[in-house]
C-alpha cells in the first residue's frame, strides 16, 4: 500500500512537472507526455526510483482499459455526420495499418541487408 | 412511475452513479474476457461499452453527465501515461546495440503509419475533424488521447479507431511477416509495437518476452515521437 501511494505520488509529481514545463515554455506537446519523457530520462540515468514505481505503474497499466471505458462509451454518442462515414473510416484504418506493417517490414529487411 | 423512482435514485446516489456504471460494466467485460481465454475480439471494452450505453439509454442518462461523473477515471489517464516510462526504461538498454537500424526503422515506420492515415483520409474525402481524430490511431491509447485532445479531434472516435487498428494489426501481422520473410522475432515485436500499440505488444509477449520487449520499445518511442511531431505539423494537412 505504501509503495502504491509512493508510486502514484511520483507519477503525479512528474505529470505536474511536465504540465508546468509545457505551460511555462509554451510547448506544443501534451503535458503528461513531457512528464513521461522526464521520468524516462531520470530512470535511465538512475534506477533508484524504480522499486517505488513498480507497483503503481504495473497496476495502472494492467487496468488501463478501465480508464478508457468513459472515452470509449463516447463513441456511441458520435453524431450522424461521423456514423455515415463509418465504412470509409474503417477502410482508412485497415489500409493504413496493413500498409504501415508492410512498409516497416521492408525497411527492416533493407536495413539489415545493408548491415549483414 | 418507474421514471420517477429512477430519477430519485440518481439524485440520492449523486455523482457515484456514473462510476458505479463504469465499474460494473468493466467488471462484466473483464470477467467475460478472462472466461473466453482472452480472445482479442472479446476485449473488456467491447463488452463493457455497449452494456453501459444500453443502460444509459434505459435510465435516460446523457453522456455529458456520465463523463463528468467519471472525472476520477479520466484524470487517472494522466498518471497512467507517465507510468509508461517504467516498462520503457527497462527496455532502453536494448537500444545501444542496435541503435542505428532500430531508430531508423522506428522513425520511418512511425512517420509512415501517421502519414498514410492522413493521406488516406484525404483520398476518401473525409472531413478535417475525422482526420484530427484518426491521426494518432497507431499510438498507444493514453498518448493518442492526449495528442487528440491537443489537436482538437473527437476522443470517442479516436478510442474506436485505436481499438480497430490494434485488432487489424494483430490479425494481419502473422501472414504479413510470412509474406515479407521477416522471421526475427525482435523485429516482429518492433513492427507490432509501432503499428498496433498495446494490443500488438500484448500479442508480442505471447510469442516471447524478447518479442514483447521490442514491442514495448517500439510502442513507447513511437508514442513520444508522434506526440512531438504531430501537433507541430498537423496544420499542414488541415485546409
Amino acid at each position: 500500500m505504501t509503495k502504491l501511494l509512493a508510486g502514484l505520488l511520483i507519477l503525479v509529481v512528474f505529470q505536474w512537472l511536465g504540465e508546468s514545463a509545457v505551460r511555462l515554455l509554451a510547448l506544443n506537446i501534451p503535458g503528461q507526455l513531457l512528464g513521461m519523457i522526464l521520468l524516462l530520462i531520470v530512470l535511465t540515468l538512475n534506477q533508484s526510483l524504480l522499486p517505488w514505481l513498480e507497483t503503481a505503474s504495473s497496476q495502472l497499466i494492467r487496468y488501463i482499459a478501465l480508464l478508457f471505458v468513459p472515452v470509449t462509451t463516447g463513441a456511441f454518442f458520435l453524431g450522424p455526420e461521423i456514423l455515415d462515414k463509418l465504412p470509409q473510416i474503417l477502410a482508412v484504418l485497415i489500409l493504413s495499418t496493413v500498409l504501415a506493417q508492410w512498409f516497416m517490414a521492408r525497411i527492416i529487411k533493407a536495413l539489415r541487408g545493408a548491415d549483414d | 412511475m418507474t421514471e420517477t423512482i429512477l430519477q430519485q435514485w440518481q439524485l440520492v446516489s449523486g455523482t457515484s452513479w456514473p462510476v458505479l456504471l463504469t465499474l460494473t460494466g468493466f467488471a462484466i467485460g473483464w470477467w467475460t474476457y478472462n472466461r473466453s481465454g482472452r480472445a482479442s475480439l472479446l476485449h473488456p471494452l467491447m463488452i463493457a461499452t455497449p452494456l453501459i450505453y444500453l443502460t444509459m439509454e434505459i435510465i435516460d442518462l446523457d453522456f455529458a453527465s456520465y463523463n463528468a461523473g467519471n472525472g476520477l477515471l479520466n484524470w487517472l489517464l494522466g498518471p497512467a501515461t507517465v507510468a509508461l516510462a517504467v516498462p520503457l526504461s527497462q527496455q532502453m538498454r536494448q537500444l545501444p546495440a542496435l541503435f542505428k537500424p532500430l531508430s531508423l526503422a522506428l522513425l520511418l515506420g512511425g512517420l509512415f503509419a501517421t502519414l498514410s492515415t492522413l493521406l488516406l483520409v484525404k483520398l476518401f474525402g473525409l472531413s478535417d475533424i475525422i482526420m484530427l481524430s484518426l491521426a494518432a490511431k497507431s499510438v498507444t491509447s493514453p498518448i493518442a488521447l492526449s495528442i487528440v485532445q491537443q489537436i482538437g479531434g473527437l476522443t470517442g472516435l479516436l478510442a474506436v479507431a485505436t481499438m480497430v487498428t490494434g485488432l487489424v494489426g494483430i490479425i494481419v501481422a502473422k501472414s504479413l511477416f510470412r509474406l515479407t520473410g521477416l522471421e526475427d522475432e525482435r523485429w516482429q515485436g518492433l513492427v507490432l509495437g509501432v503499428t498496433a500499440h498495446a494490443i500488438g505488444t500484448a500479442k508480442a509477449f505471447e510469442s516471447s518476452s524478447r518479442c514483447g520487449a521490442f514491442a514495448t520499445l517500439g510502442m513507447g518511442i513511437n508514442g513520444i515521437l508522434t506526440a512531438i511531431i504531430l501537433p507541430a505539423s498537423i496544420g499542414l494537412f488541415v485546409i
